[in-house]
């Protein structure tokens, strides 16, 4: 069995702090107890760390690449917002981890013609602050709302791509924002795909590569993230619509999150409101035309169920209306805002 | 003990020379173990620790409804590190337990009747070792189809040989043809909310060497728990031991006999300490729920607004075993009516038996359910007569020495015309509009996606009421010894502090009877004779009446000699900051001198007058108190998106007296709060009997942003004449009437039904404008 941990204190020690008297004085079993014994109530922790597992800290993301390809069982974590729960939950017990925290080069962001480069391991809480909403406004508001502090503090924007949950709050910005990863991979090597294939899983991560850098265009003009929820503090998004401008090329480009396995992206609702705008007169549209949208980007994620054999349209289920009613009035709500 | 005393000690260094503490009652006196629970510091059973212990892990059933054919525990009993694995063979005892009724095998044995029933626990090494034994126990299942529909538990086949109808009670009081001019009829459905106390179940058995166990749980009711585990171990209760360690939070039951038991079991088989602690999804699947509830509603009404009769039929769904479903059924069906005189009322309450998980006490049960639906009514009916909502409430109201269904007479203080006008009356909260948009709190929190222009405001009313004690009959005695030595005074009481504030009010009790500043409350055990569960405001009333007597008897004790020395009664003699003096302040003395050195005991035991069960037609003297509450509700509805956002609670409540000022709030809030969670959020949901989302994303409780502001409006203090102090339990009215209240304010908001808690999205959503 696994050695004990440091040097153990005792079990007196532990009983200091208990209001009932020490338990330690039954001595019924002679083995000490695994995973060592730590001071203090506090410290003992339901599932006690297995001591042999293996933790490399690579202080580059050329050093972290060669930590996972030396050991292809080991596991990146970043903020471990999402793998740690697979762990204590036990559907994931990693043979070995490496940990990004200190690579301090995806840290922050760097600015590329036109682009903002921004490293994997940026956290929530840094996003949300004002510096980086004024270049990338979409992108800070969904870092707001991803969830308490606590999980804003430690989780990434890699985290939030390579996890893909479906209401993960950033996705549905990076698919608005047409966002580009640069994935490092062995030798240093650099290769960039689009975020979409990623999610779409048309292109994956291969062995020992990982998400280095996301690339986002700035757009210099408003952007909106709206995420609807089941309460008034943090939570999952039951749908959520991230809207970019974007003035240069006189489009707007939408996303929608978390009703499908992956962002959606309602392409013919973009190019025909596109046109509707006075982009040389304060980008103004007629306010039929924000509801039209909202219900054609609604229609686009979450279409009629197909007609029956006897041509009658099946009535979808009410929460699904609901759902769409949702899209539509966000989707309505997020260009009016942009607009504005 | 030792936390307890060095904050004590360091709170009273900290402030020499300043204004002397609070002490006695009606002071905010805090809390002794405030600053260790703020600090990290206060140890809970998950944190406690035994030399050489083992870890256990309980295997729980995937189906909700199967024959076991066969299990196999060769595999894990061969893994490196496994101790012991226990299965239904292994009991000693007797193999049913339960709370209300013996009626829950230990371990499943030939049938799986819920999704998370236990059918083995390992004890391992490592917890790990433990867990991936507990899986690799191989059981044949033979998948049945569960019954999951309540409606269906009549007609299904037994699922259990006891039957699937676990109590029906048929109420009928007055006259069955009376009728009247209006009528109103709804269907309400209530959602099963989840007590989610925020430590999980955690415990440690430790064997003992007289061949007993001694079991350190976060247990609310020792004595029972230990009688039932004793019963299951075959050993005499004296040989098993339940210690109470620190309770992370109660607002039910909150401990799982189902890991309990096994628990002891493996420290018994073992002859090691065993520990363990479960996961957020253990605990789900482990604990019982609130009741879901199906009720029919039929109200009839003159046209003034007066109610004549309530027709009403009330389905609980009690999952798969009993619990304390029967006492939870005849709180819904005595207060069916609410708060209400209704001189005609005819209710058919039933309890039955699903394959759902099992029910049970979450406080305020039975009367919280009723509470949303015959509110619900009322607003039906002010809608039908065209009346104010608060308007037709105030009309119908009762009052002391009124009969309730059940033929019994109101006679404690039922102030809830008073209650009513206190809510109605404070003035609404402003609308934000004065403060910029950016800092505007919408439905859907910041950062969310609420629009000012889609936001509706609504207010609604709920009045709720529930009893006090156990009812029908129960035993509810509590013993508790006072002891003084040293000028320094102990409590020891089998009253288990969850949070409650039962150690504060025993202290305040203590000083104020005794005029001493310096009360301990000994940590419990159940060597202590039995002081019962914590629940329905028990321990303020029976413990802490326990204690005042054991107090008063000390205080004799103590000053009688004196008395007797100077010629006068006992009474003409007061104790004031540890300080005798007499009415003419002749004798002037020190408690530590009138000691001398001596300890003082007294034991007392407080027996409330007692309840009948009842009877066929649902009538009888079942309940020994009730109490009250008015609650305004405020909300904001985002009406195209259905968000809801409670912007203000304003309660009124009849407390009796007021005995903390702190603690009674707190205790308010919280109610509250837990109410705003089953109006909006909470909802464990279990398509085809298998619990989906285990966990506190998928169930999401009501955070800091979904609190909303709540005013304590008034606190009627018309004291109860049979209540020790004349305090009344005040945790549970707050729970029962916020959702009722929050639906109530949708409802006003929306124009929409609103029969269905917690409220979904859909239900308050406003289309076709």
């Amino acid at each position: 069995m696994p050695p004990s941990g440091p040097p153990s204190s005792g079990p007196a020690k532990m009983c200091q702090s208990c209001h009932v008297r020490p338990v330690g004085t039954y001595r019924t079993a002679t083995q000490a107890g695994p995973g060592g014994q730590r001071e203090g109530a506090a410290g003992l922790t339901t599932h006690a760390p297995q001591a042999a597992q293996a933790v490399t800290l690579p202080a580059t993301l050329d050093e972290a690449v060669a930590a996972l390809t030396a050991m292809p069982a080991a596991v990146p974590v970043a903020g471990g917002t999402d793998l740690m729960t697979a762990v204590n939950s036990g559907q994931l017990r990693p043979a070995a981890l490496v940990g990004l925290g200190r690579i301090s080069e995806i840290r922050g962001w760097q600015y590329q013609d036109g682009h903002a480069l921004l490293g994997a391991g940026l956290t929530h809480a840094r996003m949300g602050r004002p510096d980086f909403a004024a270049l990338i406004p979409a992108l800070a508001a969904a870092s707001r709302a991803a969830g308490p502090p606590h999980i804003r503090n430690a989780g990434t924007l890699g985290g939030n791509i390579a996890t893909a949950a479906p209401t993960g709050d950033a996705l549905p910005v990076l698919a608005a924002l047409e966002a580009t990863l640069i994935i490092a991979g062995p030798g240093g090597a650099r290769r960039e795909i689009p975020v979409s294939h990623l999610l779409a899983g048309v292109e994956l991560l291969r062995a020992g590569e990982l998400i280095g850098y996301v690339r986002v265009p700035l757009l210099h003009a408003p952007q909106v993230f709206l995420k609807a929820t089941g309460r008034t503090g943090p939570g999952r998004a039951v749908a959520s619509v991230a809207l970019v401008l974007d003035p240069a090329r006189r489009g707007v480009r939408c996303a929608v999150g978390a009703i499908a396995p992956m962002p959606l992206r309602p392409l013919e609702a973009e190019q025909w409101v596109a046109q509707l705008i006075d982009w040389d007169n304060n980008r103004a549209i007629v306010p039929e035309a924000l509801t039209a949208f909202g219900e054609y980007v609604a229609a686009a994620c979450i279409p009629d169920a197909p007609p029956a054999e006897d041509g009658s349209v099946p009535q979808l289920p009410p929460a699904v209306l609901h759902l769409r009613r949702t899209v539509a009035a966000l989707a309505r709500r997020a260009l009016g805002r942009a607009l504005s | 003990m030792s936390n307890e005393a060095a904050t004590a000690t360091t709170t009273a260094e900290a402030v020499p020379a300043a204004e002397p503490l609070p002490h006695g009652l009606g002071a905010s006196l805090p809390a002794a173990d405030s600053r260790a629970k703020t600090e990290g510091t206060f140890p809970y059973a998950a944190d406690l620790w035994a030399e050489g212990l083992l870890w256990a892990a309980v295997l729980r059933s995937p189906h909700p409804h199967a024959r076991i054919v066969s299990i196999d525990t060769s595999h894990a009993r061969e893994m490196p590190g496994v101790r012991a694995v226990v299965t239904h063979e292994d009991v000693p005892g007797s193999p049913l337990h339960g709370r209300g009724k013996a009626d829950r095998p230990v371990f499943a044995s030939d049938v799986v009747r819920h999704h998370g029933e236990s059918i083995a626990a390992v004890a391992a090494d490592h917890p790990d070792t433990a867990r991936m034994a507990a899986a690799a126990v191989i059981v044949e299942y033979e998948v049945l189809d569960p019954v999951t529909d309540p409606e269906q538990a009549f007609e299904a086949e037994p699922l259990h040989p006891d039957g699937n109808l676990i109590r029906h009670i048929p109420l009928r009081h007055g006259d069955p043809d009376a009728a009247g001019e209006v009528v109103v009829e709804g269907l309400y459905r209530i959602g099963r909310q989840d007590p989610a106390p925020i430590g999980a179940e955690a415990g440690l058995a430790v064997p003992r060497p007289d061949g007993g166990v001694e079991l350190y749980l976060a247990s609310t009711d020792p004595h029972t728990d230990r009688d039932r585990a004793a019963a299951c171990f075959g050993l005499e209760p004296e040989r098993v031991k339940v210690v109470v360690t620190g309770v992370p939070g109660a607002t039910a039951d909150r401990e799982d006999q189902g890991f309990q038991l096994p628990l002891g079991l493996l420290a018994l088989k073992t002859g090691c300490p065993v520990k363990l602690t479960a996961t957020r999804e253990e605990s789900f699947l482990g604990h019982t729920h609130r009741h879901p509830t199906l009720l029919r509603y039929r109200h009839h009404a003159d046209a003034e607004g007066k109610l004549v009769k309530v027709e009403a039929q009330i389905l609980l769904d009690a999952g798969a075993y009993a619990d304390t479903s029967a006492q939870a059924l005849a709180a819904a069906v005595a207060f069916a009516c609410g708060p209400y005189v209704v001189p005609n009322a005819f209710i058919e309450g039933w309890a039955v038996r699903t394959n759902n998980p099992p029910s049970g006490h979450v406080r305020g049960e039975g009367a919280m359910q009723v509470c949303a639906a015959y509110e619900a009514q009322m607003d039906k009916l002010a809608k039908k007569l065209g009346i104010e909502p608060a308007e037709v409430r105030l009309r119908n109201v009762m009052a002391t020495g009124d009969v309730l269904p059940t033929g019994q007479t109101v006679t404690c203080p039922a102030p809830v015309a008073e209650l009513l006008q206190a809510v109605r009356d404070f003035p609404l909260p402003k609308l934000p509009k004065d403060a910029p948009e950016d800092e505007w709190l919408l439905p859907g929190g910041p950062e969310g996606a609420g629009e000012p222009g889609a936001v509706r405001r609504g207010v609604g009313y709920g009045l709720g009421m529930v009893h006090m004690l156990g009812a029908e009959g129960a035993d509810e005695v509590s013993t508790a010894t006072v002891k003084v030595q040293d000028g320094v005074a102990t409590v020891l009481c089998a009253a288990v502090e969850t949070g409650q504030g039962f150690t504060t009010l025993a202290r305040q009790i203590v000083q104020e009877t005794l005029g001493i500043d310096e009360v301990h409350v000994a940590p419990v055990d159940t060597d202590q004779p039995p002081a019962g569960a914590g629940c329905r405001g028990r321990h303020t009333w029976v413990s802490g009446g326990a204690v005042e007597r054991a107090a008063k008897m000390v205080r004799t004790q103590l000053l009688q000699p004196l008395a007797h020395k100077f010629g006068m009664s006992t009474e003409l003699l007061q104790i004031t900051d540890g300080k005798i003096t007499s009415y003419d302040g002749v004798l002037s003395t020190t408690v530590t001198e009138a000691l001398d050195g001596k300890e003082l005991w007294a034991t007392a035991q407080c027996r409330p007058h007692p309840t009948e069960p009842l009877d066929g037609a649902g009538q009888g003297d079942a309940f020994v108190g009730l109490a009250f509450c008015a609650i305004r509700a405020v909300v904001d509805v985002d009406i195209e998106i259905g968000s809801v956002r409670v912007v203000e609670l304003a309660v009124a409540q009849d407390v009796g007296r007021v005995l903390n000022p702190t603690q009674l709030a707190a205790r308010i809030e919280a109610g509250v709060t837990q109410g705003v969670g089953i109006a909006l959020t909470e909802n464990l949901r279990t398509p085809r009997g298998v619990i989906r989302h285990p966990d506190l994303t998928g169930y999401a409780l009501p955070t800091a942003l979904d609190a909303p502001d709540i005013r304590i409006v008034k606190l009627v203090e018309e004291r109860d004449v049979v209540a020790p102090f004349g305090a009344k339990a005040v945790s549970a009215v707050p729970v029962v009437a916020s959702p009722a209240a929050i639906a109530s304010a949708v409802r006003a908001a929306t124009g929409r039904p609103v029969n269905r808690l917690p409220i979904r999205p859909q239900a308050a959503v406003v289309t076709g404008q």
